[in-house]
């Protein structure tokens, strides 16, 4: 039986999360169905794509060294202990480069021109740029930009892409590209596209897209993961973004991500869902259409397999109300600001509490220490050393006296 | 029938043959297209570019040069990008480019990269333990960092530890700018830093001074802490051998701005191979020893941050002299003088140490 490696490359904001987490959470069954999912924690995946790819990522990478070797590893360990497929995602793969991509075909076993090596599939899900474009200035925002929404756009127009938000933009984004980079030792049939449902459809077609590019279809999965990348509105965004140009410079990477990211983003503000919607400005459309309709056209004829349909490619037509992130209306952010200085208050009072908690149990223990410290012989050697210590002669005393005691003695 | 792509792709697999055998001929000026596909995939332009620069410094050996074309440059930035005439019906991805137009950072993610990956591979034995005297001063050296840290190791590796009940606690300065340019290259030989520019941007924002660079408050954080003896600070460090009970102590050595720039990008880089305590060890062990070789000045204050480092220079002096904490040496050595940008290629530095350590 050949052995396959499904390689989910990308792109970001097309669902990648919650695939994983249903990925992860039903590695046992997936693995009775001879399907294995390597991973000892949610984000193993990202951490081997962090280590292959040499990115940093906010102090993250420490705990990434090795991780593409160990993933790589384990996925020919399950291939040889009989299971037939093997299943890595991580959406920021989108972006390696040829020699990282060389790389990680070769440690899954792929060989090229060889009929006895692995056979590696990739998986790329995708989404019309109408919603992507918007989605990845959030997610910049939400991961500590500053930069405005016009500057943003401004970024991913210039054809130089020299620039680190154009450039990591289209690494991620550029369909074509990717397919290019990753696909170029592939034949065609084993390249899959999943394309993104547009809005307002049934919510479960993109995940049945999804289970059949992964052959998950007759599989009992639990579906009902909680892991989700929930979006903000436009005054949430702003707000974000203002936060960011205030706290950036004080809030270290480790605090900014429970607190920003997970208590104000996506615990508060994304509750929001009364406010604007982020969107494409109206004026930029018929540019996105154009560029589409070559991608759309270039698929095609590249004869993928195309899970979906490529015209999920073209996107929504403008807004009518369009709203403007770099011009919000005032009242929104506000009351989006107090929303979050509501959540920061109620999280600092839960905190205040688990100090006095702590504070608690520290005098307890504190009380006992000092109990077993108030022997009167305790006393006395306490008051003898610190005597002895604040004198030269003294302190060579207690040297010789720790020294015939052993060092074992010291602290005593 | 050859196509304009089979014609470009051959011309750049002769150049990359070029360059493999100590060619320096850029790019736009070669015309040879007799050579074979040598492999999977052209290597990145930003490789090739750096492989020429190479070339022209002296003979890269064959394990540095298949080291350059098989690199990705770590971190963010662009991607590894196609020669310009190529392929010209390619609609995708980056433009491509003349390589000889590439910028120096863009060759110095590589390289950084690849001296990174060096470091990494490095072994050191730790020096062996040096039996602690008996007879030996208690003391703690505090404030500037690059300063207390560098004297601390000196005194360390001769026998006498840092601590002890009753010992006496050194707070070592110099002008603030200096202070400045200091902390952060102990930070970029240290767990990682943002650039010079960054940085001071970042003290400026927080509107105080780095912890041990605000040396009365290091002064009254000592003066709290039990079974210290006196505090006080040293600005004059000749005076530090007497006060620490040595004959003398070898001055520490600064490492120029562009080279301490070069470590902080190759902590960077490193940062993706070993955990941040090796990092910091073999920063300081390995590469800090080479690059305080190198000539050049600290890095300068800009003109738009002169105004905050001179008041935050002459507030340190005056909580100095109103709390009547004791100084050795002149407390206007604190205040700022102007100084010159200092020159020096970063770029230029990495390629000189590629040559040397991998070379």
């Amino acid at each position: 039986m050949t052995s396959r490696v499904l390689l989910h490359v990308g792109t970001p904001k097309t669902g990648t999360s919650y695939l994983q987490d249903v990925l992860f959470r039903n590695r046992e069954v997936l693995e009775a169905a001879g399907i294995a999912y390597p991973a000892t924690r949610h984000d193993s995946h990202f951490l081997a794509a962090l280590d292959l790819m040499q990115l940093p990522w906010g102090g993250l990478q420490a705990e990434a060294i090795g991780a593409w070797d160990d993933l790589a590893g384990q996925v020919r360990e399950a291939l040889s202990s009989g299971a037939g497929t093997a299943i890595i995602s991580h959406e920021i793969l989108a972006t390696a480069s040829r020699a990282q991509i060389g790389r990680a075909l070769e440690s899954l076993g792929h060989r090229v021109g060889e009929g006895a090596g692995t056979e590696v599939h990739l998986v790329l899900s995708v989404r019309d740029l109408v919603r992507q474009i918007p989605a990845e200035w959030q997610e910049n925002v939400k991961h500590r930009a500053q930069l405005r929404y016009g500057a943003f756009l401004d970024q991913i127009r210039d054809p130089e892409r020299s620039g680190r938000i154009g450039a990591w933009f289209w690494g991620v984004q550029e369909i074509p590209d990717i397919l290019d980079r990753w696909g170029q030792e592939l034949p065609p049939s084993h390249v899959h596209l999943v394309t993104v449902p547009p809005p307002g459809g049934a919510p479960e077609l993109l995940w049945k897209r999804f289970s059949q590019a992964f052959g998950l279809d007759g599989i009992e999965l639990d579906l009902e993961g909680e892991r989700h990348n929930p979006s903000l509105g436009v005054p949430e965004t702003t707000l974000l973004r203002r936060i960011n140009r205030k706290a950036n410079a004080e809030l270290a990477p480790a605090d900014y991500r429970p607190l920003v990211r997970e208590l104000l983003a996506h615990q508060t503000l994304s509750r929001r869902t009364q406010s604007p919607r982020l969107a494409l400005p109206p004026d930029l459309h018929p540019w996105v259409q154009e560029l589409s309709a070559t991608w759309i056209a270039e698929i095609e004829r590249r004869g993928y397999d195309v899970i979906g349909d490529l015209g999920d490619l073209v996107g929504a037509p403008p807004v009518a109300d369009y709203a403007d992130p770099d011009h919000p209306r005032e009242r929104q952010v506000a009351s989006a600001g107090v929303d979050a200085i509501t959540a920061l208050l109620l999280d600092n009072a839960r905190l205040r509490h688990e100090e006095d908690r702590l504070h608690a149990e520290l005098a307890d223990v504190r009380g006992a220490l000092e109990r077993a410290y108030a022997t009167p012989s305790y006393r006395v050697r306490h008051w003898l050393v610190v005597r002895l210590e604040n004198s030269r002669v003294g302190r060579g005393l207690l040297g010789v006296y720790r020294r015939a005691r052993g060092r074992s003695s010291r602290s005593a | 029938m050859s196509t304009s792509l089979d014609t470009g792709r051959a011309r750049a697999w002769a150049w990359i043959a070029h360059l493999r055998v100590g060619g320096t001929t850029p790019w736009l000026a070669w015309t040879s297209a007799d050579a074979p596909d040598l492999g999977r995939f052209l290597p990145g332009a930003q490789q090739l570019e750096l492989l020429r620069r190479l070339n022209r410094a002296g003979r890269p050996s064959p394990t540095l040069v298949d080291r350059v074309l098989n690199a990705s440059a770590p971190g963010r930035g662009r991607p590894d990008l196609e020669l310009v005439g190529v392929d010209e019906t390619r609609r995708f991805g980056p433009p491509a480019v003349d390589p000889a137009g590439l910028s120096d950072d863009e060759l110095l993610r590589v390289a950084t990269g690849l001296l990174a990956a060096h470091l990494a591979r490095v072994r050191v034995d730790p020096a062996p333990p040096r039996r602690t005297r008996r007879l030996r001063a208690r003391y703690e050296l505090a404030g500037d960092p690059w300063l207390a840290s560098t004297y601390t190791a000196e005194l360390v590796a001769d026998g006498r530890p840092a601590g002890g009940g009753g010992r006496s606690v050194h707070v070592l300065g110099a002008d603030v700018a200096t202070m400045l340019a200091h902390t952060w290259a102990r930070a970029s030989f240290g767990r990682g830093a943002p650039g010079w520019a960054d940085f001071l941007a970042t003290v400026r924002a927080r509107r105080r001074l780095p912890r041990r660079v605000d040396l009365p408050g290091v002064v009254e954080r000592f003066r709290a802490r039990p079974h210290t003896g006196q505090v006080g600070v040293v600005l004059d460090l000749g005076a530090l051998p007497r006060l620490v009970g040595v004959r003398r102590l070898d001055p520490v050595a600064d490492v120029p701005a562009h080279a301490t720039e070069l470590a902080r990008q190759v902590g960077a880089a490193l940062s993706l191979h070993v955990l941040p305590a090796e990092q910091a060890r073999l920063l300081g062990s390995v590469l800090r020893p080479r690059l305080e070789r190198v000539a050049g000045g600290l890095p300068a204050v800009p003109p738009e941050h002169q105004d905050w480092v001179e008041d935050a220079a002459f507030a340190i002096r005056q909580r100095l002299l109103r709390a009547r904490y004791p100084v050795v040496g002149d407390p206007d050595s604190l205040l700022p003088s102007p100084s010159e940008p200092p020159a020096g290629s970063v770029l230029d530095l990495a390629i000189e140490l590629l040559m040397e350590e991998v070379g």
